[in-house]
């Protein structure tokens, strides 16, 4: 309980600091301040085009993100099953590592245009951290117990359930919880070079063509707290997955 | 079956582990294989299970045999076991023949009843051993190996332990790696 009051404390002071700066800057274009950008919000919720705009990019970003963990997942699957799969990924996955998001989200636009852009852009940023993830999950798996398995001739699914599944969940969720923020980071950035319509990317540059900041601070609290209850919900489902998992 | 073991020679580094070892394995015999740590017992287990690979000599498992690998039930030097899942499916899990039913009853023969469904890492160390004892001997094997099995046993249930090894063998050859001999009077002993 007391540890609760401090952190309601800290983010009430920290609420206090932000009005403060705003009053003393004094300029709305500069920094809004937490009661503007609470009207700005209030105003937004009331139009139907936020909550069009917010649906349509979720289904394009969650899609993304739902494709990138598949493919992440089965791809590292077989690359364990098969060592040229993994030898022919390897470098694959190193490029889609190191190329910068707005270079994917240039080409996408080039390639396929706008409608899907964040879709394809959340699969390429998720894909490779669900993969090298995964990747870990199997290199942390416990090397006795496997000789154990290979001296025992013990059924391979059953290799996989009781020896791999056990290193590969901690690493899948490790890998979930910072592929789920940078999905959506990197699909509403896709979104505001891209410019669909009626996405959550096109009010954010909508609301920087009017000066209107405190739309922008509006804007972004709501994908911070979309990607957040997002992330939580597939842990939450994980770790249900992960409990069933114990139990005999 | 036999196994030779032909003149088998293993170094690491400049320590000379083992030096033209020589061992017939039959049926119907046992062999205790004492030495103190660091005589390669383990090493030779690890040559016999193909493992490790010895820097000279063979390995023959002679006669029409039908696997290309020795099929054994093994104790390795560590328990081995799935620390989160029970004794009983630790035991399941090892091999498509065995079922929960016949698991449970072998373990009791050794363990406490109450213990055999708890998480194998709520056990104590001895428990665990008698676990990876069962284990060794629940599967359709051609030979058991066991490496140190009674360490962290008393003296009643490693009697107890060597009563249910014996009965288990059958006609197969048995191969014991200890620091002594005691209660393993059966045994051919082997000194390394």
């Amino acid at each position: 309980m007391g540890k609760l009051v401090r952190k309601t404390g800290i983010a009430i002071l920290w609420l206090v600091i932000w009005q403060l700066l705003a009053v003393i800057v004094h300029n709305k274009i500069l920094l809004a301040g937490p009661v503007e950008t609470a009207g700005a919000l209030a105003r937004m919720t009331s139009e139907p085009e936020f909550w069009d705009s917010i649906s349509q990019s979720y289904a394009h970003i969650m899609l993304g993100i739902f494709i990138g963990i598949v493919l992440g997942v089965v791809l590292s699957l077989l690359a364990h099953r098969y060592a040229i799969i993994s030898e022919l990924l390897s470098p694959l996955v190193t490029a889609l590592k190191a190329i910068p998001v707005a270079s994917f989200i240039i080409l996408i636009l080039i390639w396929i245009g706008s409608e899907n852009v964040a879709t394809v852009v959340v699969g390429l940023v998720v894909f490779p951290i669900t993969y090298v993830g995964m990747e870990n999950g199997f290199t942390a798996a416990d090397d006795k117990l496997l000789e154990m398995a290979h001296v025992y001739r013990m059924p391979g699914f059953n290799q996989f359930r009781f020896i791999y599944l056990p290193s590969l969940i901690p690493s899948i969720t490790a890998a979930i919880s910072l592929a789920v923020p940078m999905g959506f980071k990197s699909g509403v950035a896709a979104e505001v070079i891209g410019q669909p319509l009626l996405s959550m990317g096109n009010g954010l540059y909508k609301a920087k063509i009017y000066l209107d900041t405190g739309d922008v601070f509006a804007w972004t609290f709501v994908i911070v707290l979309i990607s957040w209850v997002t992330e939580k919900l597939i842990l939450l489902i994980l770790s249900l997955f992960k409990k069933g998992g114990r139990t005999k | 079956m036999t196994i030779d073991l032909e003149n088998i020679c293993k170094s690491y580094g400049d320590l000379k582990v083992l030096e033209n070892f020589n061992l017939e394995i039959e049926n119907d015999h046992s062999y205790v294989i004492t030495g103190d740590s660091g005589k390669g017992k383990t090493t030779l287990i690890r040559i016999l299970l193909d493992l490790e690979k010895p820097d000279s000599g063979r390995v023959h498992l002679m006669g029409d045999y039908k696997y290309p690998y020795l099929n054994a039930g093994v104790v390795f030097q560590e328990d081995r076991l799935c620390e989160d899942i029970s004794a009983v499916q630790n035991v399941v899990i090892v091999n498509k023949k065995n079922s929960v039913k016949v698991a449970e009853e072998e373990l009791k023969k050794l363990l406490p009843g109450d213990c055999i469904y708890k998480p194998v890492r709520e056990l104590s160390g001895g428990m665990k051993r008698r676990v990876a004892i069962v284990r060794a001997c629940s599967i359709p094997s051609d030979m058991l190996i066991l490496d140190e099995p009674f360490t962290g046993l008393d003296q009643e249930n490693k009697e107890k332990a060597i009563e249910y090894i014996r009965q288990k063998q059958g006609r197969n050859p048995l191969l014991i790696t200890a620091h002594d001999a005691e209660g393993l009077e059966f045994c051919r002993e082997i000194k390394l």
